[in-house]
């Protein structure tokens, strides 16, 4: 049982990368989302008055 | 390639099932080996993790043809997520070898052929990534990046070859030549599948996110 | 009339380069489809390439008397890094001797594409009535020129220098060409590629090297056992990784390079 450390370390720092990863895309893909949003909104917001202007 | 929510909650689910399986063998099931002992099972989450490295860099060389071939920018957006993927599977193939060289070698590096042949890899990917980051433009980028992720994989065997005809079989190789016992092959290869569905999780996911990334840079451009 | 400045440099040359550019005008898209069956014709535009390169060099010595500079520099700075006896010297010098090669070939290999960028030729030779991935060919006939060249000066220094027997030479010649056939076919497509970055200098390095590792394993293992006396046949395999690659990635090279050099 003496090297049961290394076997811990190896499985954990297994999981807590892909995890991270995982976490990291999630957040982008919720700001990527956010972003999308907004950028459509002002698409649309863009379109619509300039077609008022002509 | 924007793969639906139900596909990506399916292979969550799917991935989770798998995962709690190959846990349950490995530190339950399998029997421990006589000579290594207890850290032995290390080997049941290394094998996955190098195997999904060499995967990777093959998703990347096949997605990197692809987008030569076609230039549609969802290649691309495979081709970089494979990249990615690969370095972090090579990273932790990397780290989780020295975590299984320390005990068993007594040394946390040695010039083993395998180890070698990953840490050449990871070097080549890392400049696979990089080299997107120093191009003139975007897409050029893209294209130098296929070219080195064409490059990478066709490399990987050479090195291979030569780093092995330098070093000699290594002590690993003895102990698994011999054939591995059928219930540790058995929770090996539980344990590829389930990090293998793992893989195609994480590629879903991250392709999707630079997809997203693709189009709002082409409509920042519009704005 | 808009003309390259390198083309510039010497009358052959000019002349050379303008009856390359003549064809592309006058026989655009024909020349394109018909010279394929024409071989000749492609070795003489080929060969013109290879040649104002050449010529070039010739006239400017830029490269190949400074790599040269540097090669012995770095050869006397091993020295007095590993400042050992004979002894342990015949263990380092094939690493020393390899360190030299492939930082000389890195430098010389920089060079290639920055003078044709710098130059506006690189856009003279991609409208050129010639296939992108002949271009290849021809800047890859050059460097391999370079090189040999370099290292046939460098290699002698080096034997001079670190007293080694005179027998040794047929192996390591044939050692280092066919390394140096192994660090062109992938150099010459990096140098390309690195041309079109921002940090030029910087990126042909950390792609090169770390791909081209199994030569310089390979080249390094075959002269340390030459140096003990090894045989023809104890080097073979490690002559066979070398060849293997060699020809892998000319092929590889050649048919990606097209895609490194578009505009």
């Amino acid at each position: 049982m003496e090297n049961a450390g290394y076997l811990f370390a190896a499985y954990a720092l297994v999981w807590v990368t892909v995890f991270g990863f995982i976490l990291i895309l999630l957040n982008q893909q919720k700001k990527f989302r956010q972003d999308l949003e907004s950028l459509n909104a002002t698409l649309k917001e863009n379109d619509t008055s300039s077609g008022d202007g002509s | 390639m924007n793969t639906s929510h139900k596909t990506k909650l399916g292979l969550l689910a799917l991935s989770a099932a798998l995962m709690i399986w190959a846990h349950y063998m490995v530190f339950v099931y399998v029997p421990t080996e006589a000579v290594m002992g207890i850290v032995q099972r290390i080997f049941y989450v290394m094998v996955p993790v190098a195997w999904l490295a060499m995967f990777s860099t093959f998703v990347l060389f096949i997605a990197s043809i692809a987008y030569l071939k076609t230039r549609k920018s969802s290649w691309d957006a495979v081709a970089y997520s494979a990249a990615e993927i690969g370095l972090l599977f090579t990273t932790l193939a990397i780290v989780v070898g020295m975590l299984w060289a320390k005990p068993i070698w007594g040394v946390w590096w040695t010039w083993e052929p395998r180890l070698t042949t990953t840490l050449v890899l990871w070097l080549i990917l890392l400049a696979c990534l990089m080299v997107r980051k120093v191009a003139n433009d975007p897409s050029r980028g893209s294209i130098f990046a296929a070219v080195v992720g064409i490059v990478a994989f066709i490399d990987v065997p050479i090195i291979g070859m030569s780093t092995t005809l330098w070093r000699g079989i290594h002590p690993g190789g003895i102990i698994f030549e011999g054939g591995l016992a059928p219930p540790m092959l058995q929770t090996l290869l539980v344990s590829l599948a389930a990090f293998t569905v793992l893989y195609v999780l994480m590629m879903v996911l991250r392709v999707t996110v630079k997809n997203n990334e693709i189009t709002i840079e082409k409509l920042k451009t519009l704005r | 009339m808009w003309q390259p400045e390198c083309f510039k440099r010497d009358m052959i040359g000019q002349l050379r380069a303008v009856q390359v550019l003549k064809l592309g005008k006058s026989k655009a898209g024909l020349v394109h489809s018909t010279y394929g069956f024409n071989c000749m014709k492609f070795l003489s535009k080929a060969m013109a390439i290879t040649w104002k390169d050449v010529l070039s060099e010739a006239r400017s010595k830029e490269t190949i008397p400074s790599v040269l500079i540097f090669a012995v520099l770095v050869i006397v700075i091993f020295n007095f890094a590993f400042g050992a006896g004979p002894e342990q010297m015949k263990l380092i010098v094939p690493g020393i001797l390899w360190t030299t090669f492939v930082f000389a070939g890195m430098l010389s290999l920089n060079r290639t594409f920055v003078q044709e960028k710098e130059q506006g030729c690189l856009e003279a030779l991609i409208i050129c009535p010639i296939k992108r991935h002949d271009i290849y060919i021809c800047k890859t006939l050059g460097n391999f020129i370079f090189l040999t060249v370099i290292e046939a000066i460098s290699l002698p220094v080096f034997v001079v220098l670190f007293n080694l027997p005179l027998s040794v030479l047929p192996m390591l010649i044939v050692i280092t060409i066919m390394a140096t056939i192994g660090f062109i076919a992938i150099g010459t497509l990096f140098s390309a590629l690195s041309v079109n970055t921002k940090a030029r200098e910087m990126v042909l390095p950390i792609l090169f090297l770390p791909v081209v590792v199994p030569v310089i394993l390979s080249a390094v293992e075959a002269s340390k056992l030459v140096l003990a006396g090894g045989s023809w046949s104890s080097i073979a395999s490690w002559l066979q990784i070398i060849a293997a690659f060699d020809v892998i990635f000319l092929v590889v090279s050649y048919l990606i390079f097209e895609y490194v050099i578009e505009e």
